[in-house]
């Protein structure tokens, strides 16, 4: 009998505190969701959560969650949830998912973000409509790595604008095949874009700046006898054995490694966002702290109309939600990760360029002498705003991933062939 | 109780709707679950292969417009089914084949068959996404263990880069999709073969039945229920395949391993569009394809005679 009355003591207590528990006014939590792509950089990782911690710190309530993706699961969370009228308050996005804009999907910005501390020509890619529809985060241009010791090994001297000539640098990739060195470390195995740089460059340069988007625009033939002759040249380099023989299936991750450790290759083209898997300790996968690591520029063409050209594109970027209840925090989460301290926090952490007017200079940073070079080769360039991957679309983009990207610089295709797949899939007359 | 049932008889409920109850009771959560989960998807999809679907749920009809450039002007369409075809064909065949072999060593008690049995059953356990990977490492050119042991026999003129060539790619990543599955069905047919009746297997060998004419004529005859249900199984899981190919190849090298459900997947998410009719269209006619297939199979398979023994 006491033992009754003890359980029910016991239960009647347990009830009165959890529906006191209940009636208690909650302070209220405000979550804040983001959801980024690039879990696999803990560089970029930590200056995301640190303005997320900020802005907890400055509005109490208020949790910012950020969940991690990589890039194909973010696109499909995406295209599944936004339509729904759902998803994150905020989240990763990049110029070739323009459709997410087109299609409603996000805010305009304008108004919301304080664009003073943000490079115009990085905000640019972003603006459609006349309304700008995205912060970005990163901007990157491509580059052309390589390997100082074996380059000088290969004997092959830089010339002083740090530029071969299409002829010294076919030179190049068939004397480093000779002495059994890769010339090109690249690979096509998980990504759509690597395999098409040196073609794509090599476009640019030959046709300009206006032309060339002219051709990936639909407007310009591939047949125009300058694209053919410079898929002649990149097809000179590929039966010279430019790149890799597993070049079909060596993954992005790999083929830096390749580059800079095992089996090492004469040169790398790759985004300038090369640092952040080769600037991370050798233990970790990055590059050996005495590499000799350079920076040249893209062969120039003959007769090109613009050797100086090069691309330069925004990377990760941030859009906010169109059905978001939080525009307001929202806005400011990305006002506050495009503040200059935090952009040279970036540049001395990630070693990226960065689409934030930062503060102060990165030289005194672990790899000093690397931003110098990178600046170097910046200088007086001009520059096509954005990749071909990152603005196609439908059978044109799927040709170019399995044309320009794989099969061609893969040995499959003859340049006939070549040309003819990508004017049928692109070309609109 | 008799008097019960007399009772409600009596108070006017007509003995044909207290029948619909307990049915309605049982069935009506499956059903609810089924309707949601399976019948309004497929309805959906058809719906959706008779639009263009935009953004924010507007939607055009156009009809069979959908149907009509699939079947007419996709050349990519039909090399995805080509690819497909052929993969479940000889898949088909030389998994639930390679899965026979496996049970009928078991079976005979080869030397360590326990040990055999989970070598062979392992890879069914392994994720796609590793079985993906630990293939692209085997096939790689420079490193892979395939090149390695043919110019380890001086070789060298056959090494070559399988995932990276459009006549070997396909059959590249048959060989891992067999790899794993062969075990699945090895355990199936070890089951089906412990359960034949020991006296009709020891009467054949009493009539001096050699093992080649037992497995033939006493064997595979009864086993043959087993047989259509793994191929008619193995046949719907390869007309579907997806996880293996996405991981090792993408569908290229120039679209030499693009299958239905990769183009399906290319075209809803990578295509930078967002009209899911198209990709449901082609989801539609490859219903109907598996659907009649399975069909055929069945029919042709089923056993008309029923064995006695």
């Amino acid at each position: 009998m006491i033992r009754k009355i003890g359980i029910t003591c016991a239960v009647v207590l347990l009830l009165g505190l959890f529906v006191r528990q209940l009636a208690r006014p909650q302070a209220a939590i405000t979550t804040l969701s983001i959801w980024s792509h690039e879990a696999d950089e803990p560089a970029k990782v930590a200056v995301r959560e640190r303005v997320a911690r900020e802005i907890e710190r400055a509005h109490p309530g208020v949790r910012v969650v950020i969940t991690w993706y990589d890039s194909e699961g973010l696109v499909v969370a995406l295209k599944t949830s936004l339509p729904a009228g759902q998803g994150p308050d905020i989240f990763y996005i990049e110029t070739d998912w323009s459709d997410l804009i087109t299609d409603g999907y996000t805010l305009p910005l304008d108004g919301l973000i304080d664009w003073n501390t943000i490079y115009p020509w990085a905000r640019k890619p972003w603006i459609y409509d006349g309304k700008t529809w995205a912060v970005p985060q990163e901007v990157y241009t491509d580059e052309l790595y390589y390997n100082k010791k074996l380059l000088a090994n290969l004997g092959f001297t830089l010339p002083p604008n740090a530029q071969f000539s299409q002829e010294q640098f076919l030179a190049l990739v068939k004397k480093a095949r000779a002495a059994g060195i890769t010339p090109i470390a690249q690979g096509v195995g998980d990504r759509n874009y690597p395999g098409a740089y040196i073609l794509t460059q090599a476009l640019l340069h030959k046709l300009g700046l206006n032309d060339y988007g002219r051709l990936f625009g639909g407007h310009l033939s591939f047949l125009d006898p300058r694209v053919v002759a410079v898929f002649r040249w990149v097809k000179e380099l590929v039966d010279a054995g430019a790149y890799p023989k597993n070049f079909m299936t060596l993954k992005l991750a790999e083929s830096h490694y390749y580059f800079y450790q095992k089996p090492g290759a004469v040169m790398l083209p790759m985004g300038s966002w090369y640092t952040g898997r080769a600037f991370v300790p050798e233990d970790e996968g990055g590059q050996p702290g005495d590499f000799p690591l350079g920076i040249m520029q893209f062969p120039a063409m003959d007769d090109a109309a613009c050797n100086e050209c090069k691309v330069r594109a925004v990377g990760s970027s941030f859009a906010i939600n169109a059905a978001t209840p939080h525009r307001e925090l929202a806005a400011e989460y990305l006002n506050a990760m495009s503040r200059p301290e935090i952009g040279t926090l970036w540049i001395d952490t990630v070693h990226l360029q960065t689409a934030v007017i930062a503060q102060g200079s990165a030289s005194a940073t672990l790899y000093p002498g690397y931003y110098k070079e990178l600046m170097a080769r910046q200088e007086g360039a001009k520059y096509f705003d954005i990749d071909p991957s990152d603005f196609l679309e439908g059978a044109c983009l799927d040709t170019y991933v399995q044309v320009m990207n794989s099969s061609f610089p893969g040995g499959l295709l003859s340049v006939d062939e070549a040309v003819r797949l990508m004017n049928q899939a692109c070309y609109k007359g | 109780m008799a008097s019960r049932i007399e009772a409600k008889e009596d108070a006017g409920i007509p003995r044909q709707s207290r029948d619909w109850v307990p049915l309605i009771v049982f069935l009506g959560p499956a059903l609810v679950v089924y309707a949601g989960f399976s019948l309004f998807p497929v309805l959906k999809t058809i719906y959706n292969s008779l639009h263009v679907m935009k953004p924010h749920n507007v939607v055009e009809f156009v009809g069979l417009g959908n149907y009509r450039s699939l079947l007419t002007h996709d050349e990519i369409f039909w090399k995805a089914v080509k690819n497909t075809a052929l993969f479940s064909v000889f898949g088909t065949v030389l998994d639930v084949g390679a899965g026979f072999l496996l049970a009928l060593c078991l079976f005979a008690k080869v030397p360590l068959a326990r040990f055999w049995k989970i070598v062979w059953f392992s890879p069914v356990l392994i994720s796609y996404v590793v079985v993906g990977i630990i293939w692209v490492w085997i096939y790689d050119y420079n490193w892979g263990i395939v090149n390695t042991v043919l110019r380890w026999f001086a070789l060298d003129a056959l090494a070559h880069s399988w995932l990276g060539d459009p006549h070997t790619a396909l059959w590249a990543v048959l060989a891992t999709q067999v790899w794993k599955w062969a075990g699945f069905n090895m355990i199936v047919f070890m089951a089906a073969l412990y359960g034949l009746p020991p006296d009709v297997l020891g009467a054949a060998e009493l009539d001096h039945c050699g093992w080649l004419a037992k497995l033939v004529h006493v064997i595979l005859p009864m086993l043959r229920p087993t047989v259509v249900s793994l191929l008619v199984l193995s046949l719907i899981g390869k007309m579907m395949v997806f996880d293996v190919v996405w991981i090792m190849t993408r569908g290229g090298p120039l679209w030499s391993t693009e299958t239905v459900s990769t183009y399906v997947y290319k075209r809803a998410f990578d295509w930078n569009t967002f009209d899911l009719g198209y990709p449901s269209a082609i989801a539609v006619v490859w219903f109907i394809l598996i659907l009649v297939f399975v069909a055929l199979l069945t029919g042709s398979l089923r056993q008309r005679d029923k064995l006695e023994y």
